[in-house]
């Protein structure tokens, strides 16, 4: 690693961190005058703390909007390249693409054409999706020969009998009822918690400079 | 609870953080490692990075729609750099890893990820970006038909339609590993992937992909996140039991905990 390039890493590090470190304690100390003991000005105070993560995120929100335009670049390019390879389905995907951009512009903002073959073939596709995952559903106990791959098919076939509209079945709709109360909510909860603790650790990481994508 | 007392508890959690964090990194550097628990699921990925480079078959990384710049930008740099520990590993192969995703803001991350683990070039068309959900698992099935990957690892926000990935990968015979941080994803995942991470080990992945100490530490500190927050919940459920049972006191839980640990000692011991 050459001299400028250690400079701009240390560079694009010590710029995250300072804007890290401004918009956290901007997060953290803005908009709550009862940390400052409510003593005159200190609405001002709180109000004038939270600008910097009013101001950066606001920031986020405009260059989120304009990334779908790098999606859209980044589908024609690599579609061209494709298609320069011989690969003609890619010339379907830019057809397509011009054409129902010629028929929005054409017809004044008539989404039509994006009802009538987007939406049928998403539905269909959904329609397949209940079919593999019911495949997948029933591989569970040839990929996981265990107490837990059984105790998965168990619980799936008694959440599947339950939505079923038959009177006998009030009891297994029952048992359906408090699977989704108290196990599934822990497990989702657990998840969710699992998810907290990693974003926490991880966001410490870039908001120290420290992530590879902060680094230059 | 107040904002205030809110505010003062997610000051502390993070410098415990920092603190928990600096410390495994200290004990990683002077050498007195603790070994990381076992995850069956990332042992499988030298196997796959192996198969990539000896059949010049690409490996297929997904991000899903993790998104920078939304709530989910952790997991989005999470992933990014469990991806690239396995492009690096992977480096040999003459075919660079694709990496797709269907939310936009995630195209340069991808391209920043192969950018720098790849030595290759021709890294701007390896990262694919297809419209979300179910339009994003068809063009990826239909896509990666003409590029035949070794194996895919779809790690990120996935929901159902996680499912027609998995299935299209499984009719091929190429190996998966799935996380998802959806608990539709997550279910459908752990039902149809041939590997499955749950939860925080997806931020914890990137430590056991390579020999660095800092990612390692950092896996390190979730573990011991997540044993102290058992700890915590379990303490307040013997406490809430505890109010319940009017014959309960200290000497009894004093001696069932030391009993307990007792007994975890030994069991951890013979593992």
């Amino acid at each position: 690693m050459g001299r400028g390039q250690r400079f701009g890493t240390a560079l694009s590090a010590f710029v995250a961190f300072v804007i890290g470190i401004i918009t956290a304690l901007s997060l953290l100390l803005g908009d709550n005058p009862a940390l400052f003991g409510n003593q005159p000005g200190s609405d001002q105070l709180a109000g004038l703390l939270a600008v910097p993560a009013d101001v950066l995120l606001r920031l986020v929100v405009i260059v989120l909007a304009l990334s779908i335009v790098i999606g859209i670049a980044n589908l024609l390019y690599v579609h061209v390249g494709r298609l320069s390879r011989g690969k003609l389905t890619s010339a379907v995907v830019l057809v397509s693409f011009g054409f129902t951009i010629y028929w929005y512009v054409a017809r004044q903002g008539d989404a039509s054409l994006l009802e009538a073959v987007q939406v049928p073939i998403e539905s269909a596709l959904a329609a397949l999706l209940a079919l593999s995952l019911l495949h997948g559903g029933s591989r569970v106990l040839s990929k996981r020969a265990d107490i837990w791959g059984l105790l998965f098919v168990a619980v799936a076939v008694v959440v599947l009998l339950a939505s079923l509209p038959l009177a006998e079945l009030a009891p297994v709709q029952a048992w359906r009822d408090w699977l989704m109360r108290v196990p599934v909510g822990a497990g989702a909860r657990a998840l969710l918690l699992g998810i907290a603790l990693g974003t926490v650790v991880t966001g410490l990481r870039a908001l120290l400079g420290q992530d590879r994508s902060v680094r230059g | 609870m107040d904002q205030t007392t809110l505010q003062v508890y997610a000051v502390l959690f993070v410098f415990a953080t920092v603190l928990l964090v600096y410390t495994a990194r200290y004990f990683q550097r002077r050498g007195r490692q603790r070994p990381l628990r076992r995850m069956a699921a990332v042992e499988r990925i030298g196997e796959w990075t192996n198969q990539s480079i000896e059949a010049n078959r690409p490996l297929h990384l997904a991000l899903g729609s993790t998104a920078v710049g939304e709530d989910r930008t952790a997991v989005a740099l999470a992933e990014a750099e469990f991806f690239h520990h396995i492009i690096e590993r992977a480096d040999a192969s003459d075919v660079s890893p694709i990496i797709t995703t269907s939310a936009a803001s995630s195209v340069p991350l991808g391209q920043d990820t192969v950018w720098r683990a790849w030595e290759g070039d021709a890294y701007l068309s390896r990262v694919q970006w297809y419209p979300p959900d179910i339009a994003y698992a068809a063009a990826v099935t239909a896509a990666l038909k003409t590029d035949d990957p070794a194996a895919h690892v779809l790690a990120g926000g996935f929901g159902p339609e996680l499912a027609l990935m998995l299935d299209s990968a499984d009719r091929r015979g190429q190996g998966s590993l799935a996380v998802s941080d959806r608990l539709e994803g997550q279910a459908v995942a752990y039902a149809m992937a041939d590997e499955c991470l749950i939860g925080e080990e997806l931020f914890a992945a990137a430590g056991y992909a390579t020999d660095d100490g800092r990612a390692q530490a950092d896996a390190i500190v979730l573990d011991v996140w997540r044993a102290l927050l058992i700890m915590g919940m379990t303490i307040v459920l013997m406490l809430e039991v505890a109010k319940r049972m009017p014959w309960l006191n200290w000497a009894v839980v004093l001696s069932v905990s030391a009993v307990l640990a007792v007994f975890g000692l030994i069991i951890y011991r013979r593992r």
